[in-house]
């Protein structure tokens, strides 16, 4: 099953898989706003073993380093758990979303929210494959320990597929097949 | 005088230089390193100014002496304050660089900074940090035409190394005092104590402040052996550049980064592993070589 993200809109949009649902609707008892975490999603070079909220925006503290790479992406630095480290942020390309979501908790009908800025959304225990929308992002920003952000990372590269994608999926007319 | 840009006379004279450090062993804040300078015809006087071994005094009287060699024309200095984000940045590393290392290339620095501002040094008394015979051949080197004396004890020895200590406590007490948080986080109080482990007061400080995510304020050196112990308890953190090594010690040959997908927050209740990689299995090279993998679930 193929996972891809368009513009999701307000429609109610459901993506039904082999094992269980995603809904990117936002669910009507939520506030009417959807929360947008455009800058406020984060990769780390580490694996943090907890899935729980965390203050995040009162302990992590990105700041722009004045430098650029190529394609005039601002490197920036924060510390983690007191290493130093450095990232870019990644626009998301026209035409997708991102979507942070969370398992629905099957015995409170609804999922846990986050208080809003957490790292990862809090995932239930839940047996049932049933997600919902919790907030949605713009740009996610990838971080390095040790080592300046480059295109050759891994995280920057599988934006490529979005081209790749892009490419495969465009309509082709009668002259492209022709020649 | 502290980066005039007029140069004195008598710093084209032979001048001798003392280096001391302050808040090496805490836990907390920055580590200092000072330096003291003035020419070797004033060595006399500036004995006579009384400087005993900074730690002995009280920090009143070190503020006291701080202003007087301040306004001093025939004195000299200068400081390197070491933040608590850098020695942990740099301890930390991939490659690490030890305390000593960036003690000596500290030392180094004030050497350079006083030669760079015309001032005619000749000799240079510093505390020893580490081997004494091997940092003052590593001096030597890097700065031939300076006699350098490594000693223990040196600001007990030569009075412009206790002046040199006086420079770098009271600066380091002074960046303690004045120290901002970079958290916004409530609750957080500047009750540190002397900043050393051991120290009942900054234990205190510590457990209060403890983060089970983030460890720690930023104030903390995590390289510290008393923050390993704290982390025991708290949320673990298992970094990629601490599991990136083949056996052999090589850099894994697919590069540094690997997509975690646990840190994105896909974590399966039903996965053995909490640590996914991305291994791109099964599907074409484009997609293995940026560790892109069809999930079928999560």
């Amino acid at each position: 099953m193929e996972m891809e993200l368009r513009n999701g809109g307000r429609t109610a949009t459901t993506i039904t898989g082999s094992n269980g649902t995603i809904n990117l609707c936002p669910p009507s008892h939520q506030q009417t706003k959807t929360v947008d975490l455009t800058d406020h999603v984060h990769q780390l070079p580490c694996c943090i073993k907890s899935n729980a909220p965390s203050d995040v925006s009162h302990y992590f503290k990105p700041k722009s380093s004045g430098l650029e790479i190529d394609g005039g992406l601002v490197v920036q630095e924060a510390y983690f758990r007191g290493r130093n480290l450095q990232g870019v942020t990644i626009p998301l390309p026209q035409g997708y979303s991102g979507f942070i979501l969370g398992k629905k908790n099957s015995s409170k009908g609804e999922a846990k929210k986050t208080n809003g800025r957490g790292k990862a959304p809090e995932i239930s225990n839940s047996s049932e494959n049933s997600w919902e929308m919790l907030a949605k992002c713009r740009n996610l920003t990838f971080w390095n320990h040790d080592s300046l952000p480059s295109h050759d990372d891994a995280s920057l590269r599988l934006f490529h597929c979005f081209a790749v994608a892009k490419a495969l999926h465009e309509p082709v007319n009668a002259e492209d097949l022709a020649s | 005088m502290e980066a005039e840009s007029a140069l004195p006379k008598w710093a084209s004279e032979p001048c001798i230089m003392g280096i001391d450090e302050a808040g090496r062993g805490p836990v907390l804040g920055p580590m200092v390193y000072g330096c003291l300078y003035c020419a070797v015809s004033f060595q006399n006087t500036l004995a006579s100014l009384s400087f005993a071994d900074s730690k002995t005094l009280k920090e009143e009287k070190r503020e006291e002496l701080f202003e007087s060699l301040k306004v001093n024309e025939s004195i000299g200095w200068s400081v390197d304050v070491i933040d608590p984000r850098e020695l942990s940045a740099k301890m930390l590393k991939k490659t690490k660089i030890n305390l000593n290392e960036i003690s000596h290339e500290s030392a180094m620095g004030l050497v350079t900074r006083v030669l760079d501002m015309g001032v005619l040094l000749t000799q240079v008394y510093v505390d020893t940090v580490g081997d004494a015979d091997k940092y003052c051949t590593k001096l030597s080197e890097r700065f031939p035409s300076i006699k350098f004396v490594v000693a223990k004890k040196a600001d007990s020895l030569y009075p412009v190394v206790s002046g040199a200590s006086i420079v770098a406590k009271v600066t380091r007490d002074r960046a303690l005092r004045n120290w901002t948080f970079d958290e916004s986080a409530e609750n957080m109080h500047r009750n540190f104590g002397s900043g050393y482990p051991g120290d009942p007061e900054t234990k205190a400080w510590l457990e209060h402040h403890k983060h089970s995510i983030f460890g720690f304020p930023t104030l903390v050196r995590f390289s510290w052996g008393t923050c390993t112990t704290y982390f025991k308890s708290g949320t673990d953190v298992v970094w990629e550049a601490d599991s990136d090594l083949d056996e052999d010690g090589s850099v894994n040959k697919n590069g540094k980064r690997q997509l975690k997908l646990s840190s994105l927050g896909f974590t399966g209740g039903k996965k053995n592993s909490e640590e996914i990689e991305s291994s791109g299995k099964g599907r074409c090279k484009f997609f293995q070589t940026r560790k892109l993998e069809q999930l079928t679930q999560f």
